[in-house]
């Protein structure tokens, strides 16, 4: 079947992307002023992109042999991812010649990274799973080590190249597991027999197997112990887009596998598992976090703890629960995208001032970015009126809708101990004496990314409602 | 004939065998095998039902895997070769700037 | 026992003693070899289970692609002229109490489970199919799979070389 001219048209933000992938390979190679044109390049391409999701969100429509969806809750996702990849762009500008790594390269491995990304959302094929994971861990494996003369970048992307294929190996063999009973690879054709495949215990022994693949990717305890390191010695732009636009695109796949799932009398099969990771992660992220020096080692943790709140909306699955899922997710893009903007711009060039005692005296210093930085810290720990809060409000309200009570509970808690490390750095800023002498240099681009972030948590912060009721209307 | 339970019991061996070789051994080279290991069964049980069930799908889907390793086989060992020149050790516990 | 019987038990004998091996030798050498035979009983398990044109790309791919990166990755990273080519094992014991019981598990599972018996009219060749498939159902697919190969060159190189 030729796919027609609506198709391709609903499929454009996956074509920009993949044709300003060989755009840049051609201005990379034959332009000598590739540094200037290819990051404004890359914006360009990431905000068009994101701009043409949201035009064509209402267009819903399984395309292309029913491998790929178009519109609806794949495009929001979109509009995260490119969005997202944006600011990373803004922020990367002056930061990786600071360290020393501009290499065109960066710019074409970060585009191919976000059209795996994409791919993931708008899977409607296990195949089509498999290969945006691909697409996008591949980029990251390599974007990890790319500060190649670091050994602490060296050992960020081994270590994740290792976890990450074992990973990919339980996701490989998970899949071979469901396509022996459903004997398809079509989500669509799977869902239509989820009911009889669910008393299958090959099915459920193989959805299992891909479910604890997929925990990997979304940092979740017990699968967690690649996250700290790998956070802490890639670049921290690397980090910032690894730790939102990868953790949202895992989660997406995860949502595409699970909807079905909870459209059937088998909704709560995996709410065991799922609880229980959930726990575990808000738990051990929050206290772990407590005791970390490093503020790119706490935000690790911080960011397994944030995967842990995520999954309390997976396992409510609810509409709500999903509705809530997604808009967690781009709240918390904005606020660590945020987070890590300002970490980058204040760290130099020997990766250093990356401590909590570097940041004393900040307020006095830079009192632009220490008041920005105190929002998003305000924003993660789930203080209204940003967009942490109301995330972790709708997910909870999922929780105790679900008759999940005790799991909202105990994210409460969970919240209430994260308080604690994120107002240290607040603290930390505003009222100790600073030993140290600072040097930031000024990036107008980064800062441009930091405040649009704050803006977008801010306004999600406003109008959390609205925005929930138009995701809600997405999700069926 | 051959039943298709030992086919499946074959693969699930080499899966197994695999997983034990990524939690016990310690060089990077060695891990990195034992992955391919895993994929190759995935990969068996794969053909053993796309042949069972006279279904063409599991075989693309294992053309398509097996293009996807040998793409990861590449960075991986890129990722080997870098970290050997800064350290010159590729042995997992030795490599512990940050804590593994 | 007919031919068909002795060819797989010989093929799934081979995978199963050199994977094993791969994983428990000491010598990383042997293990990459160990390696190749297990590769090779499986193209040899995908030639009886007709897939003929898998258990070429499995011999192209992984024994003449994947394995020789990896036979390189040890020459480079080992200097051959202070052999030093040590590779213990740790937590053998907690992982092989935790593996065994998956392992228990998973086959049990496989062994009960009523499968439909008998292999589908293998065909003379699937060449033609899968080709087939590949053009037009999963164009898409095979394109994108080739942007991946792209980025994997593009990555390595770019991490690998020295200036």
């Amino acid at each position: 079947m030729i796919p027609t001219a609506l198709e391709f048209q609903l499929l454009l933000p996956v074509l920009i992307i993949a044709a300003g992938i060989l755009i840049s390979l051609i201005i990379e190679m034959f332009s000598s002023k590739s540094e200037k044109i290819l990051p404004w390049f890359s914006i360009a391409l990431f905000v068009s992109t994101a701009y043409y999701s949201l035009l064509t969100v209402g267009h819903e429509r399984i395309i292309f042999n029913s491998m790929l969806a178009a519109g609806g809750t794949a495009n929001i996702f979109f509009f995260v991812f490119t969005f997202g990849a944006a600011i990373v762009t803004l922020i990367s500008i002056d930061y990786i010649k600071k360290i020393g790594m501009y290499y065109g390269e960066y710019y074409i491995l970060l585009q191919s990274a976000v059209l795996g990304m994409m791919l993931m959302a708008n899977a409607q094929d296990l195949v089509m799973i498999f290969m945006g994971l691909e697409q996008m861990s591949v980029c990251f494996y390599i974007l990890a080590g790319f500060n190649r003369k670091k050994i602490k970048s060296n050992e960020a992307a081994m270590k994740y190249f290792l976890l990450g294929a074992f990973a990919t190996g339980f996701i490989v063999y998970g899949i071979a597991l469901m396509y022996g009973v459903a004997q398809t690879m079509s989500i669509p054709a799977i869902a239509n027999g989820l009911l009889i495949y669910s008393d299958n215990i090959i099915f459920v022994a193989g959805l299992l197997l891909f479910i604890i693949g997929f925990s990997f990717k979304i940092a979740a305890v017990p699968f967690h112990m690649w996250v700290p390191d790998v956070y802490q010695g890639s670049p921290t732009s690397i980090t910032a887009l690894m730790s939102t636009g990868g953790k949202a695109a895992a989660f997406s796949s995860l949502l595409i596998i699970f909807t079905p799932l909870f459209a059937t009398t088998q909704s709560t099969l995996f709410q065991p598992y799922l609880v229980v990771i959930a726990t575990l992660s808000m738990l051990l992220g929050s206290i772990v976090a407590i005791a970390q020096t490093d503020l790119k080692r706490m935000l690790a943790y911080s960011s397994i703890s944030h995967a842990g709140y995520i999954l309390i909306g997976v396992a409510a699955g609810s509409e709500l629960g999903i509705a809530s899922v997604i808009f967690y997710l781009s709240a918390y893009t904005f606020m660590n995208l945020g987070t890590f903007g300002i970490i980058s711009m204040i760290e130099n060039k020997d990766e250093g001032n990356l401590s909590l005692n570097d940041y004393s005296g900040l307020g006095n210093k830079k009192p632009m970015l220490a008041a920005l930085l105190a929002i998003f810290m305000f924003a993660l720990a789930g203080i209204p009126p940003f967009a942490g809060f109301f995330g972790k409000y709708y997910v909870f309200i999922a929780a105790i809708e679900s008759n999940l009570t005790w799991l909202a509970i105990v994210g409460v808690l969970s919240s209430v101990i994260s308080i604690y490390f994120y107002l240290r750095v607040v603290v930390v800023m505003y009222f100790q004496k600073d030993e140290n002498i600072l040097n930031v240099e000024d990036s107008s681009p980064a800062l441009l990314g930091i405040m649009i972030s704050a803006l977008l948590v801010i306004v999600m912060g406003i109008a959390p409602g609205s925005i929930i009721n138009l995701i809600s209307n997405f999700v069926k | 004939m051959i039943p298709i339970e030992y086919y499946l019991s074959l693969s699930a061996f080499m899966f197994i065998v695999g997983v034990v070789g990524v939690l016990t051994r310690r060089n990077a080279i060695i891990v990195f095998m034992s992955i391919e290991l895993m994929l190759n069964s995935a990969n068996l049980t794969l053909v053993a039902f796309s042949s069972y069930l006279g279904n063409p799908i599991g075989q693309i889907f294992v053309f398509f895997v097996m293009t996807v390793a040998a793409a990861e086989a590449a960075i991986g060992l890129a990722i080997i070769i870098s970290l050997f020149r800064n350290k010159k050790t590729v042995n997992i516990d030795e490599i512990n700037i940050l804590k593994w | 026992m007919n031919l068909y019987d002795f060819i797989f038990y010989f093929f799934a004998a081979l995978t199963i003693v050199s994977a094993f091996f791969v994983v428990t030798t000491k010598n990383i050498i042997y293990a990459a070899f160990n390696l190749l035979l297990t590769f090779f009983g499986v193209a040899g398990i995908y030639v009886l289970l007709g897939a003929d044109f898998l258990a070429i790309v499995q011999l192209i791919i992984y024994v003449g692609g994947i394995l020789i990166l990896m036979l390189f990755g040890v020459m480079l990273t080992n200097k051959i002229t202070n052999v030093q080519i040590k590779t213990e094992a740790s937590f053998v014991i907690p992982a092989s109490i935790g593996v065994g019981l998956f392992a228990g598990v998973l086959i049990a599972i496989l062994l009960k489970t009523e499968w439909r018996n008998s292999p589908a009219d293998i065909p003379i060749s699937t060449l033609v199919p899968i080709g087939k498939l590949l053009m037009e159902e999963w164009a898409f697919v095979f394109i994108l799979l080739g942007v991946l190969l792209l980025i994997a060159l593009i990555g390595a190189a770019s991490i690998a070389r020295k200036e």
